[in-house]
């Protein structure tokens, strides 16, 4: 774990290099460009605001629905983007991997700075909704950050696992997305944690990404902070999610090249 | 600082071999690990040591040459020392930043521009953004690319491509440098850069660890010869010394080898076949071990089963490498097939033998000179090794002896 937050510092540039690469090959002779990391929450907020508020009348605490809804799309299509393209990072770089050494969780940091910027984009559209429905920021939005942090940290520990075990077996990368799907509908996205019955609750609040995406809600619209108790339960399991996720990465790292 | 560049000591690398194109699946992994589980005997998967028990060490501002034949853990050896894969067993030590002529390139993104790719490359070489932004006019002028440097290196041709690989690997300004055949890159200048490249490097006291087939090369930059076969090192010493025993090994090697018969014809008419090929010296004497300038003779025994309109025989020479050094042909005009024949000999006189010390492979072969369709052909039919007094003599380099003289006026 020490071992990967220096090479984070010393390879810093590398991981730059990587990031820039995958953000200009993936725009380069596309029409949209950029906008296209807009368009993934956006008709996923007004699929979701059809599907979920209008024919299901779904609650959103008060909240007006497409708000409601974007402002967990954007953090939950970082998450899975970063996944599926974390997950098969090692096994696309396979050609560098067999031939050059460098350290090989920088292409994994890569993934989540290039996620990152799409995040950034994908949260002007937020900032209209935000006008549009004339809700202020107060303070707590300041909550972000923190949150934001753990997410990333959580993704960089599920990606380390998955891309590892994508170099030995392939059989990952068809089953993710059909976790990743299920996953969505096991954290508050299109939903509020309010209507979980309570005796599922405690079971629920496991997923770490739960309090975080209820997190976001609560510091961007509601104006309030997160609901501590189970984000330090995310927290715990991310810890340990992501030391063991890493030391099996740096432990499987080392063969990478002879079986990729 | 210590003065030893480079420490192995007892490097083993065992590789288990997969059978196929696929990759294991994960039910084949679960299967074994069940039966692990239920006591069940798993039948043990192939395994394959491409290196054993390699100890030597290097000091700094040593160029050690690279030896041996194909497969016999050159590559491996090179992947360890540059950290891609680890060593099974044994360990070593790398004083220095280490660079690589061996994958030039390997991480251009082909989308990407010129511009963008020296940065690209460059980080995962090593170089901090810093670094590349100051040498990167050098690094450009160097590729002679300096006109399409904004534009995505997919469409530069292979050699701009790899002009700028090799540009941007020299430009890393490593201590210890592993190369690999990278003198037989590019065209005729580049090739001269990248020589002068070399040279300036072995001046500023860089430990270099060359490959290379061709065995004039290795003693003209080594000093140091390793040569390593199956896996373990032969021979670990003073250049010629090693060069010279590895000489001697092949040719031994050769002559029990047998020669690989491939026939391209699938039709099943072959009108024409080559039953046996043959060397030997002026005297008649059965030999593939020569000195430069000496005579070889070499009879093609070939079989006809009609009278052949165009036929033409030919023998071509390459170096342990695979690459073809060029080689003779007979003229259709003058050389004819007129009548079916079971047994008839064609001799080819190689006098005086223009190669230089090294080993060579001789391919042989008869095809229609029209379709240029091979009839019969024979790779690596024959070994030719070159050694000896004249063979000693340094005054030629590259695989072709040229008879010169030199007159200087006073």
């Amino acid at each position: 774990m020490r071992e990967t937050i220096v090479n984070l510092f010393q390879h810093w540039d590398l991981i730059l290099s990587f990031a820039l690469r995958d953000i200009k090959a993936r725009y380069k002779q596309s029409a949209l460009g950029v906008a296209w990391a807009l368009l993934q929450p956006l008709s996923m907020m007004i699929v979701f605001t059809l599907v979920f508020s209008l024919f299901a009348k779904v609650p959103s605490d008060g909240i007006p629905y497409p708000v409601f809804a974007y402002s967990a799309l954007i953090f939950w299509t970082f998450f899975s983007n970063a996944i599926s393209g974390g997950t098969g990072a090692m096994v696309s770089n396979a050609p560098l991997i067999r031939k050059i050494y460098f350290p090989r969780e920088t292409l994994l940091i890569a993934v989540l700075l290039a996620g990152l910027l799409d995040l950034g984009v994908a949260s002007l559209v937020f900032v209209g909704l935000l006008f549009y429905y004339k809700i202020s920021l107060s303070l707590a939005a300041l909550w972000v950050i923190p949150l934001l942090l753990l997410q990333t940290v959580l993704t960089f520990g599920v990606i380390s696992l998955t891309s590892a075990i994508h170099v030995n077996f392939r059989d990952i990368g068809h089953g993710l997305p059909l976790v990743v799907q299920l996953w969505m509908f096991a954290t508050p996205v299109a939903y509020p944690i309010s209507v979980i019955p309570s005796w599922l609750r405690p079971f629920y609040l496991l997923n770490p990404m739960a309090p975080i995406i209820d997190g976001y809600r609560r510091a961007l619209i509601l104006g309030a902070a997160p609901d501590l108790p189970s984000l330090g339960m995310s927290f715990a399991i991310t810890v340990i999610v992501a030391g063991v996720a890493v030391s099996v990465f740096k432990r499987a790292e080392r063969t990478f090249a002879d079986v990729i | 600082m210590s003065d030893t560049a480079i420490e192995l000591s007892g490097v083993s690398k065992r590789y288990r071999l997969r059978r196929g194109w696929q990759v294991t699946s994960l039910k084949d992994e679960v299967g074994r690990l069940t039966a692990r589980f239920l006591g069940r005997a798993v039948q043990p998967r192939e395994e394959f040591w491409a290196l054993r028990d390699v100890s030597f060490s290097l000091t700094r501002g040593e160029v050690l040459g690279l030896i041996g034949m194909n497969g016999a853990g050159k590559s491996t050896l090179l992947k360890i020392l540059s950290r891609v894969t680890v060593p099974t067993t044994g360990s070593f030590v790398t004083n220095g930043r280490l660079g690589s002529l061996i994958e030039i390139g390997a991480g251009f993104h082909p989308d990407l521009t010129g511009r963008e790719n020296i940065f690209l490359n460059g980080s995962i070489m090593g170089m901090t953004r810093r670094e590349v932004q100051r040498k990167f006019d050098q690094i450009v002028a160097f590729a002679e690319v300096e006109r399409f440097i904004d534009t995505p290196i997919k469409y530069y041709s292979s050699g701009m491509q790899m002009r700028l690989g090799f540009a941007v690997a020299a430009h890393t300004d490593p201590e210890i440098l592993l190369i690999d055949e990278i003198l037989a890159v590019g065209d005729a200048s580049f090739q001269a850069k990248c020589l002068n490249k070399l040279a300036e490097l072995k001046d500023q006291d860089k430990t270099i660890i060359l490959v290379s087939h061709n065995l004039t090369n290795i003693t003209e930059h080594a000093k140091t010869v390793l040569w390593i076969d199956h896996g373990t090192i032969r021979m670990f010493g003073e250049s010629d010394a090693v060069v010279d025993a590895y000489l001697e090994h092949v040719s031994a090697d050769m002559s029990a080898e047998d020669s690989h018969h491939e026939a391209r014809d699938s039709s099943g008419d072959r009108p024409i076949s080559l039953l046996d090929v043959a060397m030997a010296d002026e005297s008649e004497q059965p030999q593939n071990r020569f000195d430069r300038e000496d005579t070889v003779v070499i009879d093609l025994t070939y079989s006809a089963s009609r009278p052949i309109p165009g036929v033409v025989f030919g023998v071509s020479v390459h170096d342990l490498h695979g690459y073809d050094l060029g080689g003779v042909v007979t003229d259709p005009d003058s050389i004819k097939v007129t009548a079916p024949v079971d047994h008839a000999v064609l001799r080819l006189t190689l006098s005086p033998l223009l190669f230089n010390k090294g080993a060579y492979t001789l391919d042989v072969y008869v095809l229609d000179p029209a379709t240029r369709r091979f009839y019969d052909l024979r790779r690596r039919a024959l070994r030719l090794l070159v050694d000896g007094h004249r063979a000693a003599l340094r005054e030629s380099t590259g695989y072709v002896f040229y008879p010169h003289r030199w007159e200087q006026s006073k």
